[in-house]
């Protein structure tokens, strides 16, 4: 006798149904904190290009955009990094004041297509930003409009903190981020190296019997 | 929430400074913020603001405050405190709420009027305000150092709140 499983019937048809996996491509399984991940930093940027059209108050802008980079920075941080990638980081202070900086990553055995789909909005979304703000700041420094500065250096350093944060939560415990980069140099250009040592390979032999 | 209760816990902390390594251990940064936008407020529509919208001197404040507890932390690390970079930065900012009490209580008295009676009041809170909030981030931060540095660290925090406490002290409505 077949020992009936526990909710069997709802995962089999459900594993095996195309129309199902495309559905849950389409659907993410956070909407909720995949559009407020979006929200803030996107419309932080469209205060700051647009600021002019909505109020001639440059306090009311500031004051705004700041609000808009903390809010953001909070659910980045606490919210939407756990919940669409599995990562979470945070500063913790032990009994002899000491400070520790911890970065974990979730364990997942499968990855369904909707979580790809959650995972490069939340990397795209956390990359893209910062580079828009760095491009702010050149263009505030060289436009002499410096009363903006200190808002874009504040939003500079929010987000690149949670950049970096994520990052390190990504790739530590295996290995650290200096070595990561240059393995990324050396496999780009391992394939020449191969080619060459083969070359090197076959002149050595061809010298040798050459020789002899 | 939970972090708005922490950001409450603290306000009442600075109130009634008693040393407790327990405020110093969860740090958070949203108490300064919220009291540097304030203050940079209230700061606003001076007589030092020309015919524009009063744009520098708010990123002003906003700069001296950050940029003050900024250059103090790193002092106080330069000089072998042992407590980390962004707990000294709490502190300093999260002392910096008896100062926004006094600009508000110096706007009150100032919608009452300008004159002698007036300026002596708001000398005598700001100095209050002054004394408490060096207190206090003394209080939290000098225990950190070795005993013959504590001058040298409590004297960046004395200028970084007299030089607050001189805005406030010297702001006059428009």
């Amino acid at each position: 006798l077949r020992p009936s499983r526990p909710g069997g019937g709802a995962a089999g048809p459900a594993a095996a149904d195309p129309l199902c996996l495309g559905c849950s491509a389409l659907f993410s399984r956070h909407p909720l904190a995949t559009f407020f991940h979006l929200f803030f930093r996107v419309s932080a940027i469209v205060t700051y290009l647009f600021c002019d059209w909505f109020s001639n108050s440059f306090v009311a802008c500031f004051v705004t955009i700041l609000l808009l980079l903390s809010f953001d920075f909070w659910s980045v941080k606490n919210v939407t990094g756990r919940l669409l990638v599995g990562l979470r980081w945070w500063n913790q202070i032990d009994e002899d004041g000491k400070s520790h900086w911890i970065f974990e990553a979730k364990r997942v055995s499968t990855i369904a297509a909707s979580t790809e789909v959650e995972a490069r909005i939340f990397w795209l979304g956390l990359i893209i930003c910062p580079v828009i703000w760095t491009m702010f700041f050149f263009s505030t420094l060289f436009s002499l409009k410096l009363k903006w500065l200190a808002l874009v250096i504040a939003g500079i350093s929010l987000q690149t903190a949670n950049l970096y944060g994520y990052i390190h939560c990504k790739l530590g415990g295996q290995k650290s981020i200096s070595r990561i980069t240059s393995s990324f140099f050396v496999t780009a250009d391992v394939s020449k190296r191969q080619t060459r040592r083969i070359s090197e390979n076959c002149i050595e032999e061809h010298g040798n019997t050459a020789s002899r | 929430m939970r972090d708005l209760k922490a950001v409450g816990k603290k306000f009442v902390h600075v109130m009634y400074p008693k040393k407790s390594s327990a405020l110093l251990r969860d740090w958070d940064l949203w108490g300064p913020l919220v009291l540097c936008v304030s203050l940079a407020l209230m700061l606003q529509g001076g007589s030092a603001d020309s015919k524009d919208d009063g744009g520098p001197q708010f990123a002003e404040v906003f700069v001296i405050i950050w940029f003050g507890a900024v250059v103090i932390t790193l002092n106080s690390k330069l000089l072998g405190g042992t407590i980390s970079f962004f707990q000294s930065l709490c502190v300093l900012g999260y002392c910096v709420l008896p100062l926004t009490v006094a600009m508000l209580v110096c706007r009150l008295v100032l919608l009452a009027g300008s004159g002698t009676v007036s300026f002596v009041v708001r000398l005598v809170v700001v100095i209050a305000m002054f004394g408490w909030s060096t207190l206090a981030s003394t209080a939290f931060l000098a225990d950190s150092q070795p005993p013959n540095r504590k001058a040298l660290v409590v004297y960046p925090i004395f200028l970084f709140y007299f030089v607050i406490s001189w805005m406030i002290l010297t702001f006059t409505p428009q």
